[in-house]
Formats: C-alpha cells, sequence, structure tokens
C-alpha cells in the first residue's frame, strides 16, 4: 500500500505541475497537430490511400512527441534541486521510477488520443474500426512507451548530449513496439478479425511490463550518485 | 548518537574528491565542515548522507553501518542546500503537504501551518514558491526538512544568499536543534559563520581532512590557516 501511495503521490505532483506550467503538453499537442497537418500534405492522397499508412502515422507521432516530452520529465525536479530532496526520504526508487512514469502515461494517451484523431481528420479517414480494438492496442504501447521514455529521461540528464542522446538510445530499442503497434492498429483499421490482432497486442504488453519491470529495477542506478 | 564516517574515498573520475577522511558528530553538536571551494565538503556530506556511495570506506550510525540503499536511514536524516528543492509552481503548503506525506508524518493544514509558524513564515502558505523571495524560499525549505523531527541534519551551504532575517531564523533552529539532542552537520565556506554555530570544525582542503577539533578552542587566526594552507604547510 505505501509503494502505491507513493506512486500515487509522485504522479498527482507531476500532473499538477503540468496542469499549471502546462509546457510540455503544450508543446507535444503542437507536435501533434503540426505533424499530422504536414502529413495530408507529404502524401499523395490520390494514390496512397489515408486508412493504408495512417496506422503508422500515428504510432510515429506518438513516439516523436513522448520522446520529445520524455526529455523534460525530470525538468521540474532539477529546476531548484528538489529530486534531491525526493532521493532523501524513505520512498523506493522504484515508486519514484513508476510515478513518474505514470504523469508521463496520463500525458501520452492525451497525446496518443489527439494524433488518432487528428491523423484520422487529416488523412479523410471515415470509418477508422472499432475505436474499443484501437484503444486496445494503443494501451500496452502507450505503457511501454511511458516507461522506456521515463528511464532513458532520466539517463540523459547526466550525458553532457542530454536531449540528444535521448533518440539515439531510445528509438532503437522501441522498433519492436512500433513494430508490433503499427501491425496491430493497421490491422484494426483493416477491420480484420480479433483473433488476428491479439498476438500482436499480446507481445506489446510483455514489451510494456518488461519495460515497467527493468525500468523500476535499474532506476537506482540511473538516479544514484 | 554518534554518526561517523571512516577513511571516505569518493572520486570523480580521475580526481580524487575525498581521500581517506575520518570524522565523527554527535548529539548535541553542530559539526561544521569547513573549507575552501572544490574542497570536498559537499562530497563529505553526500557520503555521511548516503546520497553518494563512497568508493572506500563506510559510515556508521551509533557503530551500525548505513547507507542510502537504506530507506530507514533516510527516514532519519534531513536536508538543507543552498538549493532550496522546492517546486515552484506549487504552494508553499503543498510543497510541505508533499514531502510530509512522502515521509509519512501528519500533514493537516494546522500541523503544517503551525511549522511554518516556528520560523515566522506561517503567512507564506497560500503563496506560490515562484513568488517567494529567497530567504523566504530558505525558510520554507528549513521547515520541510524538520517536519519529520530528523535526528540527523544535513546542511549543505545552507546561508547562500540569504537575507539577515532568514539566517538568524535558521541559525535558531541549528541551536534548536543541538538543544533537542540532535546531530547537526553543516558544510560552509563562510568559516565565521561556521566558528560562530559550531561546537566542532573540520576542515577540509583538497580531499583531506587538516584539522579537527572545538571551535571555541582553537584561535580563529589559526582556524583560518588552516583554512587558507596546504596541509603540509598548516
Amino acid at each position: 500500500m505505501t509503494e502505491l501511495r507513493w506512486i500515487w503521490l509522485i504522479a498527482r505532483k507531476d500532473l499538477l505541475l503540468e496542469l499549471r506550467s502546462g509546457g510540455r503538453l503544450l508543446s507535444m499537442i503542437a507536435f501533434v497537430v503540426l505533424a499530422g497537418f504536414l502529413f495530408a500534405f507529404a502524401l499523395d492522397q490520390s494514390r496512397v490511400a489515408g486508412r493504408d499508412v495512417v496506422a503508422s502515422l500515428t504510432w510515429l507521432t506518438i513516439l516523436f512527441a513522448s520522446t520529445a516530452g520524455a526529455g523534460r520529465i525530470f525538468d521540474s525536479e532539477e529546476e531548484d534541486g528538489a529530486f534531491r530532496h525526493i532521493l532523501l526520504t524513505p520512498v523506493s526508487r522504484g515508486a519514484v521510477f513508476l510515478g513518474k512514469a505514470s504523469a508521463n502515461l496520463v500525458l501520452i494517451w492525451l497525446v496518443a488520443a489527439l494524433s488518432f484523431t487528428s491523423l484520422n481528420t487529416f488523412m479523410g479517414v471515415r470509418s477508422p474500426g472499432s475505436l474499443a480494438a484501437h484503444a486496445a492496442v494503443l494501451l500496452p504501447g502507450t505503457i511501454g512507451l511511458a516507461a522506456t521514455g521515463t528511464f532513458f529521461g532520466r539517463m540523459s540528464r547526466h550525458s553532457a548530449l542530454g536531449d540528444t542522446l535521448l533518440p539515439v538510445l531510445t528509438f532503437p530499442l522501441l522498433v519492436p513496439l512500433v513494430y508490433f503497434g503499427a501491425t496491430a492498429s493497421a490491422r484494426v483499421f483493416l477491420e480484420l478479425p480479433w483473433t488476428e490482432i491479439s498476438g500482436l497486442v499480446r507481445l506489446l504488453w510483455a514489451f510494456a511490463l518488461g519495460s515497467i519491470a527493468i525500468g523500476a529495477f535499474l532506476f537506482r542506478h540511473v538516479t544514484d550518485e | 548518537m554518534t554518526l561517523e564516517g571512516k577513511g571516505l574515498v569518493c572520486s570523480y573520475g580521475a580526481t580524487r574528491a575525498l581521500d581517506g577522511v575520518d570524522v565523527m558528530a554527535a548529539s548535541r553538536e553542530i559539526l561544521a565542515v569547513v573549507g575552501p571551494n572544490g574542497a570536498g565538503k559537499t562530497t563529505l556530506l553526500k557520503a555521511l548522507s548516503g546520497e553518494r556511495r563512497p568508493d572506500g570506506g563506510r559510515v556508521l550510525l551509533d557503530g551500525s553501518v548505513v547507507s542510502g540503499a537504506d530507506n530507514r536511514w533516510r527516514a532519519r536524516l534531513g536536508l538543507v542546500s543552498h538549493r532550496t528543492g522546492l517546486y515552484r509552481k506549487l504552494t508553499v503548503l503543498e510543497n510541505l503537504h508533499f514531502f510530509a506525506s512522502l515521509r509519512g508524518v501528519p500533514r493537516t493544514r494546522t500541523v503544517l501551518i503551525d511549522a511554518l509558524e516556528t520560523v515566522g513564515a506561517s503567512d507564506l502558505a497560500p503563496a506560490r514558491v515562484e513568488a517567494l523571495s529567497r530567504g523566504q524560499r530558505q525558510r520554507v525549505a528549513l521547515v520541510r526538512s524538520l517536519l519529520h523531527d530528523p535526528d540527523v541534519l544535513f546542511l549543505d551551504e545552507p546561508f547562500t544568499g540569504l537575507d539577515p532575517g532568514g539566517a538568524a531564523a535558521l541559525e535558531d533552529a541549528l541551536r534548536s536543534r543541538r538543544s533537542a539532542g540532535r546531530i547537526v552537520v553543516l558544510v560552509t565556506h563562510d568559516l565565521p559563520r561556521g566558528l560562530t554555530l559550531a561546537d566542532r570544525v573540520v576542515v577540509v582542503r583538497r580531499g583531506r581532512k587538516v584539522f579537527d577539533g572545538e571551535a571555541h578552542r582553537k584561535g580563529a587566526g589559526d582556524l583560518l590557516r588552516f583554512f587558507t594552507a596546504g596541509p603540509e604547510e598548516a
């Protein structure tokens, strides 16, 4: 119970700070909307059907937006050195990681919802398939993104390269997630039966749970001196 | 109650920030760790508090080894640093409530307001931290560090940029910790203030301890010589 309470306290604090500053969420939202707008012009929609590519574009947009946001997850902690004080409380490093990742996940959900809506609109997709099936695919995918982004967002803080390092570290690791996610979403758009999607969703859950477990276990190595 | 660092060694790459430092602090005592910039004072504090795992040596509380990985040890210590560690977009009360909740100590509005009143800052409770002066923020940071009544209070250059009122409130708080039988470890490059406040002074220079003794017995001039001169000259 104590661990859950710590996770809740840290996530709630992060979301409250985000609500009051808005910097990270606004930049992620702006990125999603502009990306959708540009994709609509970059693709010749007289030759490429929006429904054929919107799944891939959605996943790439969420990936890029969440990576851009991940670089700023620890901004509020570093501003006046608050993270040092959190680490000196009895809170476990795993709970700190899960609290930060949970807040990050809420922002990524907002980005995913906006990305899905705006891309379908810009690409002129009228029947995207079952929304529940899309949510079932996006849920484990976004959990994996949130956990990975939080862990490497912290790790990149220790590097002189800073945010530049973040995509270099995360993108190769996220190839399976993007592949499984985009393929599953494409099948939902094509309204294929769930049996042809569920295997990919199980792989996405495996990635998500693995990211959470590894991140929580290794987080002390990227926080402690 | 005693806090001991034995043979503490800390390195940053090829640079040895602490080179086999022995130090001890006891209850009812303010220990000042002084030295010029880059002497290794903050590294010593981090090694003692467990924020940094020493490359050599160990830290003992009442004879038992403690480390930063031990959450029971972290529950018994508090920290005030020159960076206040408060969230600017939260109010004073929200900051205190957050940290009190993490430590599992009473956090009702009345308790927190009473705690702020001890440093004359209860009127700041509804204000956002970003609207406060440096001195006001440091007072709030002091209250935050004392919410759980820590056995050991570490202070890392806490007087930096503090106004006279804030400095006086901080000095009072340190003396009251001493009276309450707690351990206070104060790291500062401000030798006169360290001498005024402390019962014992440890002078660190180039990662080594060059003086360890009672603050009031040693003449200020002699200490200043330890402070500024190399160990071999001192």
